[in-house]
């Protein structure tokens, strides 16, 4: 592959004009010709390494897919299902009964998640209000799962969830992601939901899976317009 | 198509491909061309010097013979201001600053200006030595051919310096001498990319003088019987000479300042300084030209004067040199130098046969020839070329014992009251003394435009704190530029640090507008500005950040993390082998 003078500037990482300096003032092997520069790739890397100065070609490949990976609400949500009326009358049973009943997830990664979520929630609460928890494990995980996932269970009888508000709570959205980044990146996005009361209102009437997913589009939408703002 | 590119591409050697990576095969090359070239420009002004003074020997007995030296300074001068358009002075610091600051570029005219104008000043008699203009023209040489070739700078000031080397070899038959004064002086790097080339052309030039003018030590002297008595009493000469070195600088300095304040034509101002010497001259010669005949009296020991002759001697030529250089007139101060430091060597002696009549000491020479090596070195302070120059125009590889002690000696004293050699000082008053490798040169090759980061993003004064929380999320930035959203002018900085407690107020976020929290008081650098001044800037206000703009235009931000990272791989390039 044949670099340009601006590639090379990218693989020394710096700017341009540095080094069309150097090439003024000699210090790099590179010649200015009538027409472009003369250099040979290898002696710049050797030349780099005798200087000892960082010389790689910036992998552009990787770059862009990686933030194209973090996804929004809408397909976690799908992947996790919505779960209706989970019985029990305290946290644990509660949890218990909504792990065992994402199929997503094999027996063993439910085992794992169902004591991480019980540890997060001795850490506090994740009830945030207005009745709303949502549990996660307190480290992402990392190996288990590919693809994050959003459970939304409705339970059958709201239970007592220590909140930070001490309402009972009647809906747990159980927030599962690969990395602590995308975790961070849709717990936003979802408190983001919460924080409207109609959308807490529209909960509150357990809503069917059709409803309920084109209500998340509504926000996805809004959201989306919010950042091009 | 082709055919030209092969008629053409010899003048870019540095692009064939053998010498792409590495250049040194060029450089040996180079050297020897331009070492040729510039031994041959001494010659050229060694010989004409002769003839000069040939030809005017005639007048020498005559009344009028004091106006001699005038005439001749102030042709010097009319013809470097009114012809050439260049400055006076010896040019050895305009080299110097041209190899710190433009990458050794000097002017075609200068490869011979200075040797015309120093033949007339010291052909008529000024006191001025001719080493200074051959040094200008050879280096002028070297930097033209560089041109020529489209060699780049670091190529450039290599043959800079070789073609200084090849003048000082090429005019004292001394091979080291100019190769170390080429490598101490000029190019102040001592590099084996540097010291091949420049001991070509030393080479070279010296091997041209030799087949033009002889094979032949210029100051040859009889063999000295040196006990240890006489190497320890060279140590008073030693701070003898180095009191000379010091009036020499200071009354060329106070010289060049009283002249200035005289309100006449800069040749009028010569032919007064011109006129001083040749009064001067009528009573006591020696002060005449560059005095080489002198300094060869001297040293073979037959000067017979009285202490108080050569006393008054040694003032004379310091006087005589001070009023032709500092009034205007051109060369050099190496020859007069050697003529003061001969002439103190005699005076020590002298001295001391007087007060220790029953002591032997060696023949007055051997004093002469230290005195010289105390000057030079106390004048440029650079030790090694006082030494090397004195053994090689000298032969005397017997003294060289007490020759590095006076040298190592003088040279120290000297920097006691001269921090700065004569060639440096002023060079190093203006900052524009840049050795390679030094913190001042790296601040000078970087520059803002190369330090200036982009990713800022904008807003605008009358945006809300609301809007600007979405962007402050956006950010990967602490700093904010403002600027006024009708005319793009730049306004002011928002820093993240000082509006901390107000992003925490969602009962302000529709309340304040931008323009009312931005800092407005913001120091600010042009593009152009000088990277020193700035980080300096930086240190005295404690800012990590400031904004570049120009013509009320935000360009982007300098940062001290981002100076650091360039500072360190400029500080690799410069310095590593």
């Amino acid at each position: 592959m044949k670099l340009t003078i601006h590639e090379v500037a990218q693989c020394l990482r710096l700017p341009v004009s540095t080094v069309e300096r150097w090439i003024r003032q000699g210090r790099i092997p590179i010649q200015k010709a009538e027409n472009g520069y003369l250099f040979n790739e290898s002696t710049l890397e050797k030349w780099a390494a005798m200087y000892k100065l960082p010389f790689s070609i910036p992998e552009k490949v990787n770059t862009v897919p990686q933030q194209a990976k973090m996804e929004n609400l809408l397909p976690s949500m799908k992947r996790g299902g919505l779960l209706y009326d989970i019985k029990g009358g305290d946290v644990e049973t509660v949890l218990k009964n909504a792990v065992e009943n994402i199929h997503y997830l094999s027996t063993t990664i439910k085992e794992i998640l169902y004591t991480n979520l019980l540890e997060r929630e001795q850490l506090t609460s994740t009830g945030i209000g207005k009745g709303v928890a949502i549990p996660h494990p307190h480290d992402p995980l990392e190996d288990m799962i590919k693809n994050s996932i959003i459970s939304t269970c409705f339970l059958e009888k709201p239970i007592d969830f220590n909140a930070v508000d001490g309402q009972p709570v009647f809906v747990m959205f159980i927030l599962l992601s690969p990395s602590t980044k995308i975790h961070l990146h849709l717990l936003s996005r979802l408190s983001f939901c919460i924080r409207e009361n109609a959308f807490v209102e529209f909960l509150k009437t357990t809503p069917d899976s059709t409803a309920f997913f084109s209500n998340i589009v509504d926000f996805e939408n809004r959201l989306k317009k919010g950042e091009h703002h | 198509m082709k055919k030209t590119r092969i008629l053409t591409s010899w003048r870019y050697p540095g692009n064939w491909p053998f010498f792409r990576f590495d250049d040194r095969l060029l450089l040996i090359l180079m050297a020897a061309i331009v070492g040729n070239f510039s031994g041959l420009a001494s010659v050229a002004l060694n010989r004409s010097l002769v003839m000069m003074s040939e030809w005017l020997h005639h007048f020498r007995h005559d009344w009028w013979v004091f106006v001699l030296p005038a005439v001749g300074a102030a042709l010097s001068s009319l013809f470097l201001e009114k012809v050439v358009k260049e400055g006076a002075g010896h040019g050895v610091p305009e080299v110097i600053y041209s190899v710190s600051r433009y990458g050794g570029l000097l002017r075609f005219r200068s490869s011979f200006s200075r040797l015309i104008s120093s033949c007339l000043t010291i052909g008529s008699g000024g006191s001025a030595g001719p080493e200074a203009p051959v040094v200008i023209s050879g280096a002028a040489i070297g930097s033209n051919i560089a041109k020529y070739f489209s060699l780049n700078d670091r190529q450039r000031v290599t043959l800079v310096g070789c073609g200084a080397a090849g003048a000082i070899s090429s005019i004292f038959n001394a091979p080291i001498a100019g190769m170390v004064f080429a490598i101490e002086v000029i190019v102040g790097e001592w590099k084996s990319v540097n010291i091949v080339p420049i001991a070509i052309a030393s080479v070279a030039g010296t091997e041209i003088s030799r087949i033009l003018q002889g094979n032949q030590i210029p100051f040859s002297h009889h063999l000295f019987n040196i006990d240890l008595l006489n190497i320890f009493a060279s140590i008073g000469l030693a701070v003898l000479s180095a009191a000379a070195a010091i009036l020499l600088t200071r009354m060329l300095r106070s010289m060049h300042t009283v002249s200035h304040k005289v309100s006449a034509p800069i040749w009028i101002r010569a032919a007064m300084g011109g006129c001083a010497v040749g009064v001067i001259g009528l009573f006591l010669p020696v002060v005449l030209g560059e005095g080489y005949h002198t300094v060869k009296i001297l040293i073979e020991g037959e000067y017979g004067q009285v202490l108080a002759v050569v006393a008054l001697a040694s003032f004379a030529k310091i006087a005589a040199t001070a009023l032709t250089l500092g009034w205007g007139g051109s060369g050099g101060i190496f020859a007069p130098c050697l003529v003061i430091g001969s002439l103190i060597g005699v005076t020590y002696h002298h001295l001391l046969s007087l007060l220790w009549p029953s002591v032997s000491w060696v023949n007055e020479g051997y004093y002469a020839l230290l005195g010289m090596a105390g000057l030079i070195s106390g004048m440029l302070q650079a030790p090694l070329t006082g030494i090397f120059l004195i053994i090689e125009i000298t032969g005397g590889w017997e003294v060289i014992l007490p020759l590095i002690m006076v040298s190592a000696v003088t040279t120290t004293l000297c920097h006691y009251f001269e921090p700065a050699s004569y060639y440096l000082k002023d060079l190093v008053e203006h900052g524009h003394l840049l050795r390679p490798g030094t913190d001042a040169r790296v601040l000078s090759d970087l520059n803002v435009t190369e330090l200036i980061e982009k990713d800022c993003i904008i807003v605008n004064q009358s945006m809300l704190l609301r809007d600007f929380i979405t962007i402050i999320k956006k950010s990967h930035r602490n700093y904010f530029p403002v600027e006024d959203d009708q005319t793009g002018n730049f306004l002011g900085i928002i820093h993240l640090d000082d509006i901390r407690p107000y992003l925490f107020d969602p009962v302000m976020y529709d309340a304040v507008f931008l323009g009312q929290i931005m800092n407005t008081q913001v120091e600010v650098v042009h593009p152009d500005d000088d990277l020193l001044d700035v980080v300096r800037k930086m240190d005295m206000k404690g800012l990590f950040s400031m904004p570049v703009v120009i013509n009320n235009r935000f360009l982007g931000l300098i940062s001290k993390a981002t100076i650091l990272d360039q500072y360190r791989k400029e500080l690799m390039v410069q310095t590593t082998h």
